[in-house]
């Protein structure tokens, strides 16, 4: 028995895209892909964050679980994580995630001398695979980067000391949120956003200036020229029916009508630096794609439920 | 101390089944697939893609618990249909568009790399 597919055709255009940062459109699909879509960006796509800690020795003022936590935090590049095992199904160890499958082994060794405050940051982790490292932050526009910012993890004063090694596993969101890759992502219906001209032509243009004033992000201006209201940035629009409000109060109802497309989608989706934000929604359509794959009927299913359905039709008759 | 793993929230247990279907006992061609650890992701999803079925009478999903990492999938279908074609039809539709979905971002993307 072959259905009739209600496949969709979803078109993407890209608007603007970096290293951590893209903006881009999605057509012809529902919200309900679109948040799929962003859940699985947020809490699993895989990433590679520090999981355990061994401390040899910690003079410093912070405690030992507070420094583990703060290393589970620091984003570590993760093109490598799709390709990677989740420890608890790595059959090459026994899961305590010190194979070059499922985890990547790191040393930190600081201890300060001088007078001078000494600020241990994610630069000093030493990783043992070089595709795996702390994400680096600084900016290759060039002005004035003496120092290599990396992110702080204690500070340290004459004579203390910190050493330990930690191990750093793949994982996802869900598990726990310094394996999210993701920073924010978010997505917005494209607004629609029609001006009815004869009434608006009926207003003086006070009358307009104020309508166009009523928007608290700017969305209308006036046209030096025609003096007539236009739509500048209709996503600026943030549904919060003020113009509406306004036009109602001015007695012009129907001055303009504004709807939500609901198979127009714009999202912004920003990174932490483990993958790049391409890569992100790839990954997501990736994961999304094996979680369908997972909930397919598995065939012995299909099969008591035939057996099942001949018992029926002889029930009912058939 | 007594906190259940966290992993209990997408690991399926051993000997339990991803997903399991029950037909209703009352009404031909209406049944309920329980999905097990998966959440509004699936759920909607899946409910949607349903809804644009016209052999489906109802599809709708529930998360009972949110502490009970599973979800129901209720389907009724016309008698053209069963709710286990319908299922099925859904993931095919849907696998599609993911794959016509990742063609099209990746030509996007292609175009704004030789782009700068």
């Amino acid at each position: 028995m072959e259905g009739i597919s209600y496949q969709r055709f979803p078109k993407v255009k890209i608007r603007e895209l970096k290293d951590d940062y893209a903006k881009f459109e999605l057509r012809d699909t529902d919200a309900s892909m679109a948040n799929a879509l962003r859940r699985v960006m947020i809490s699993e796509v895989p990433t590679i964050a520090i999981d355990l800690v061994e401390i040899e020795v910690n003079s410093s003022v912070l405690n030992d679980e507070f420094i583990a936590h703060r290393l589970g935090l620091i984003p570590l590049t993760s093109e490598r994580a799709m390709s990677m095992r989740f420890s608890r199904d790595c059959d090459a160890c026994d899961g305590d995630g010190q194979c070059e499958f499922c985890s990547v082994e790191f040393h930190l060794r600081a201890k300060c001398i001088s007078d001078q405050t000494l600020d241990v940051t994610s630069k000093d982790l030493y990783s043992s695979d070089h595709t795996v490292v702390p994400v680096d932050f600084t900016d290759n526009a060039g002005y004035d980067s003496t120092e290599p910012r990396g992110i702080i993890i204690v500070k340290l004063r004459r004579g203390q000391e910190l050493r330990l090694r930690a191990i750093a596993r793949k994982g996802i969101g869900k598990d726990h949120a310094k394996w999210s890759p993701a920073a924010t992502v978010t997505f917005m219906y494209e607004p629609e956003i029609h001006i009815n001209e004869d009434l608006m032509e009926s207003l003086t243009l006070e009358e307009k200036l104020s309508f166009v004033e009523s928007s608290p992000t700017k969305v209308f201006d006036i046209d030096p020229n025609t003096q007539q209201v236009v739509v500048v940035d209709p996503e600026a629009y943030t549904y919060d029916d003020e113009v509406l409000k306004k036009a109602e109060a001015m007695g012009k109802p129907g001055l303009v009508e504004i709807y939500a497309k609901e198979d127009s989608f714009i999202f912004t989706v920003e990174s932490t630096g483990a993958i790049k934000a391409s890569q992100l929604v790839l990954n997501a359509i990736e994961i999304l794609k094996q979680k369908l794959d997972a909930v397919r009927l598995s065939e012995d299913t299909v099969e008591a439920d035939d057996q099942f359905g001949e018992l029926g039709a002889h029930m009912r008759g058939g | 101390m007594n906190a259940p793993d966290r992993y209990e929230r997408f690991v399926v247990p051993e000997g339990t089944k991803k997903v399991s279907y029950e037909r209703d006992t009352k009404i031909i061609n209406a049944a309920t697939f329980t999905i097990e650890r998966e959440d509004h992701t699936i759920g909607n999803i899946l409910r949607m893609q349903l809804h644009g079925d016209e052999n489906v009478l109802f599809a709708g999903y529930k998360l009972p618990h949110p502490l009970q990492y599973k979800i129901l999938v209720r389907i009724h279908t016309t008698s053209q249909s069963s709710p286990m074609q319908a299922y099925n039809q859904a993931i095919n539709d849907l696998d599609k568009e993911l794959d016509h979905l990742k063609c099209a971002f990746e030509v996007e993307v292609e175009k704004h790399s030789r782009d700068f």
